[in-house]
């Protein structure tokens, strides 16, 4: 009986949550500089010391390049998952994440058109915000009539996206070449550019926007119903689904906006997670977070220690998702239905 | 609760539906028939707000429906689709639940009062102990009753059931018009179902209305108004009513 | 004399003079036998016998082009040379007016390309796809040069170009100075050992964390890119990137950062590398032995390669080259290549490059 959330699942829940957290704290000793495990605690112990007399590279690589890099990656793949697994349940549509609904490269567009034409000192987050909601606008509008239909959502989703793509492609053309550079080095997909400054602004944004979707996590059973029949159970459904879509909309602009476009986290997380624990989404949405959070932090801790220079992280989370949704696939015999 | 209309008017592409006046008395199943596209389904999804917005005024109790909000509206009138449009494969009582929708707040989860107010209403409907099961591994039947159970779950006094004998074999067909009568004479809710089977209806029905293109064309009880000339001007075919057993037959 | 002495002597002095002017203008009617080349794609081409009409999208071989003293056949050119490049119109001032015939990243214009009639055409070899389709729609040899930061790449080239523009006098005159330069900074450095040079770490192309793994201008200069050796991450091209924790694992004497770019534009900046906090241990940030190079820019300008060299040198062993001065070498070395007076200062204007040394 799953009419609440009984023992079994409250532990799965709790479970869940510290994984990412376990794995943040394991992953603090990996990196290209060898720092031994009595060191890594000795530091953390330590502190963050201020002031550059006693800086001693163990503080600065542990508090100043892992900490905020796994944190990013911890909040980024929470965001893109659970921004992925509300939107499923909002469209009624397995294939929908923010990509497929062009929110990813809106907002890559956003980001991409404040760096150039504003420079670094004006945080792309809030024009990446406001490019991912017009990406979302324009997928709905364009669809129309048969937003609840798969296909006419998920071809609006691709039209949007190939539009962004092309805008991105103009801002480029203008960009000058030194920012020109940067932006394509950006656009790969990338968590190395985590810094606390970016992260000050970033991380509380996309904490708001989880919270937000956890709490609604129930309520996103009854909107996965359907407009009409939500509606006659007595939802708001304008009110709702709009405050649905610009939470997920507001979590993956921060998140892009810092990280540039990393995709497949927010369709096949979700998806694991429904395999797993079935579709009700009071279980579904906390458990995409938490899944998505570790997921990433493991791909990042590949996509920096395999190899003397970083692999970019989008290829790495295709290449650690896709075939684990296989085997799953696989296992289960079918998908979540 | 009494149920009145007045002046209901709803357009799309273009079809017109137009009530000037109906009542539907409480405590009684009311059984809506008429040919295809007579606006049947139509009327049933404005009085539930699953069409937004209609022209007109729909009392329940004296309340009009289209001056209160969502939740206090889906407390007076439920809704039950001939099926649901598209879902994920919850549970069944994890379905059931999603009836609590209107009293709980738009942040909040059910609480172990609403679980037990969705056992209850499964019992009711005779799936007792189902709950566990997927919805998506339903039979129509069942998936109809688990439909009906959640509208009881969601508590209003008012249910709306759009052909609930639909896709169903006759066994199932009975049983879920029987659930009806004795929702409106065990619970004294007004039902009011959407039916093409013009047996079913005069069978388990206290009141009819007949429609057709858009208009209500009678209404009142079946043995007042159940005439051969009303039925070949709804139907545009000639048939016989004939009374064999205690019941009432349509030959064709 | 006698009369058919006197002949003879006007006919010896005539054909002797006419010679003497036909190696004096070469560019006039002047045949070779084909060459066969292979290009930095590994394809071997054909150049024909005359090559007096010049499209070069790859902005190295243009800048070699202008070297050679042929630019006059330049009949078009890239659209960041033309248009964007600080420095290619102090060295070139005629280039403004030729036609662009492509963009960045962007496909040739086939049909202007057509219309100048061209020869030959150079192009990058990183836009390998575009190099073939170049090839069949325009019927001339397509050449894909670049010296992606090895030294001996770049005099090949003036080499080669010698020979495909019959230039080889110039080029030969170029590669002399050049080796000259560099052979005098080798002369003072050559004998240090490996384990008293500066490890050098190159933060190039906008980013920290961008880095050439190919820049010989520091091993010329006595230097040791920290760098070398790793695997591009974009294959075609020098660049590698690094993580933050792999810059501090090196712990560099010394960080470049590419100051080829207006100090507006610049979005990695000396300031910023001393102040930020991650790399706050690093001993090049505490000497504040952070500076800034020309480093690539669209690919090496070999005046300013040679330049780099002797400036790295400088910077590395600051008590063995007391005498150099950027501004004064810069300006002789862009007038031995190019002819023009006081190139540096007019690219200083631009990239504040005479302060690089000031400390």
């Amino acid at each position: 009986m799953s009419g609440s959330v009984n023992k079994g699942s409250g532990w799965l829940l709790w479970g869940a949550f510290a994984l990412p957290v376990i794995l943040l704290i394991l992953s603090l000793n990996l990196g290209s500089y060898h720092i031994p495990l009595k060191e890594v605690w000795a530091t953390i112990v330590r502190g963050p010391a201020p002031g550059a007399a006693a800086a001693s590279p163990l503080t600065d690589i542990i508090f100043r390049i892992r900490l905020p890099r796994l944190l990013l990656a911890l909040f980024a793949g929470a965001a893109l998952s659970v921004s992925g697994a509300s939107l499923q349940a909002l469209f009624k549509n397995p294939l929908v994440f923010e990509f497929s609904l062009g929110i990813s490269y809106g907002a890559a567009f956003g980001a991409a058109l404040s760096l150039v034409f504003l420079g670094r000192r004006f945080p792309p987050q809030l024009s990446a915000f406001v490019f991912a909601i017009m990406a979302v606008l324009l997928v709905l509008v364009i669809a129309g009539k048969s937003v609840s239909q798969i296909v006419p959502i998920l071809l609006s989703g691709v039209i949007v996206s190939a539009l962004f793509q092309a805008l991105l492609s103009f801002v480029e053309f203008f960009a000058n070449p030194y920012a020109l550079q940067a932006l394509i080095f950006w656009l790969m997909g990338s968590l190395s550019q985590a810094v606390w400054k970016d992260l000050a602004l970033t991380l509380p944004v996309i904490g708001l926007g989880i919270i937000i979707l956890i709490l609604l996590r129930w309520r996103l059973n009854v909107l996965s119903l359907g407009d009409g029949e939500a509606r006659a159970l007595g939802v708001n459904v304008k009110a709702e689904k709009a405050l649905v879509i610009a939470a997920a909309a507001l979590i993956t602009a921060a998140a892009t906006s810092v990280t540039g476009v990393i995709n497949w986290v927010g369709l096949i997380v979700p998806h694991l997670v429904r395999m797993m624990v079935g579709v009700d989404n009071r279980k579904v949405i906390p458990l995409s977070a938490a899944l998505g959070a570790s997921l990433l932090i493991v791909a990042d801790d590949i996509a920096r220690n395999a190899a003397a220079f970083e692999i970019p992280i989008g290829i790495l989370t295709s290449v650690v998702g896709i075939p684990l949704f296989i085997v799953l696939l696989k296992r289960s015999g079918k998908i979540w239905l | 609760m009494r149920v009145r209309v007045k002046n209901l008017a709803f357009a799309y592409d273009d079809f017109r539906l137009e009530v000037g006046s109906l009542d539907f008395a409480d405590g009684r199943v009311t059984a809506i028939v008429g040919p295809n596209g007579a606006g049947k389904s139509t009327f049933l999804k404005c009085a539930a707000s699953v069409l937004p917005a209609p022209r007109g005024s729909l009392f329940v109790d004296g309340k009009d429906l289209t001056d209160l909000r969502g939740r206090e509206r889906a407390r007076l009138v439920g809704y039950v689709p001939q099926e649901p449009s598209f879902t994920f494969n919850y549970t069944v009582l994890d379905f059931v639940l999603t009836g609590r929708a209107a009293f709980l707040a738009a942040f909040s989860s059910p609480s172990a009062h609403d679980v037990s107010l969705a056992e209850d209403a499964l019992y009711y409907v005779g799936l007792n102990g189902q709950g566990g099961r997927l919805f998506l591994e339903l039979s129509s039947g069942e998936r109809r009753l688990v439909l009906i159970a959640r509208a009881l779950a969601q508590g209003p006094d008012v249910l709306l059931l759009d052909e609930p004998t639909s896709f169903l074999d006759p066994r199932h067909e009975v049983e879920t018009m029987s659930l009806c009568r004795r929702l409106a004479e065990e619970k004294g809710k007004t039902v009011i179902v959407t039916l093409h089977n013009l047996e079913m209806a005069v069978r388990y029905s206290d009141a009819m209305v007949f429609m057709k293109g858009g208009r209500v064309v009678a209404s009142g009880a079946p043995s007042e108004i159940l005439r051969e000339p009303l039925l070949r001007e709804v139907y545009e075919i000639d048939m016989k009513i004939v009374e064999c057993a205690g019941q009432t037959f349509f030959v064709k | 004399m006698r009369s058919v002495e006197r002949l003879g002597f006007v006919l010896v002095v005539g054909i002797l003079s006419t010679l003497q002017a036909k190696a004096s203008f070469p560019c006039v009617a002047q045949d070779r036998p084909p060459l066969v080349i292979t290009d930095n794609l590994s394809r071997r081409v054909e150049i024909p016998g005359r090559v007096f009409r010049i499209i070069s999208l790859e902005p190295e071989i243009t800048r070699i082009i202008v070297a050679l003293q042929a630019g006059d056949r330049l009949v078009g050119l890239d659209f960041f040379l033309r248009n964007q490049d600080h420095l290619f119109p102090i060295i070139y001032p005629a280039g403004r007016k030729l036609p662009v015939v492509s963009n960045q990243g962007q496909d040739l214009n086939f049909e202007l390309a057509l219309h100048l009639r061209p020869d030959i055409l150079f192009s990058s070899p990183s836009e390998d796809k575009s190099t073939e389709a170049i090839e069949q729609k325009l019927r001339v040899p397509v050449v894909a040069l670049a010296s992606i930061g090895k030294l001996e790449n770049l005099l090949n080239e003036i080499d080669v170009l010698g020979r495909i523009l019959g230039r080889e006098g110039r080029a030969r005159e170029l590669l002399e100075y050049f080796r000259t330069g560099i052979a005098a900074v080798h002369r003072v450095v050559g004998d240090i050992p490996e384990a008293r040079r500066p490890r050098v770490f190159l933060s190039f192309w906008g980013s920290l964390l961008r880095t050439p793994v190919v820049y010989e201008p520091v091993e010329a200069a006595g230097g040791v890119n920290r760098a070398a050796g790793l695997i591009p991450s974009y294959l075609g091209t020098a660049a590698a990137t690094v993580g933050v924790e792999q810059i501090i694992r090196w712990d560099p004497d010394i960080i470049l950062i590419q100051g080829n770019y207006p100090p507006g534009e610049r979005l990695v900046t000396v300031e910023g590398v001393l102040g930020d906090s991650r790399l706050a241990s690093l001993k090049a940030v505490r000497s504040r032995k952070v500076n800034y190079a020309f480093g690539f820019w669209y690919w090496w300008d070999p005046a300013l390669v040679l330049l780099e060299t002797r400036y790295l040198a400088r910077l590395f062993y600051p008590d063995l080259f007391p005498a150099f001065e950027l501004e004064r070498e810069g300006n002789e070395i862009f007038k031995k290549f190019y002819g023009v007076e006081g190139g540096i200062t007019a690219l200083s204007k631009v990239l504040n490059c005479h302060e690089w040394l000031r400390k």
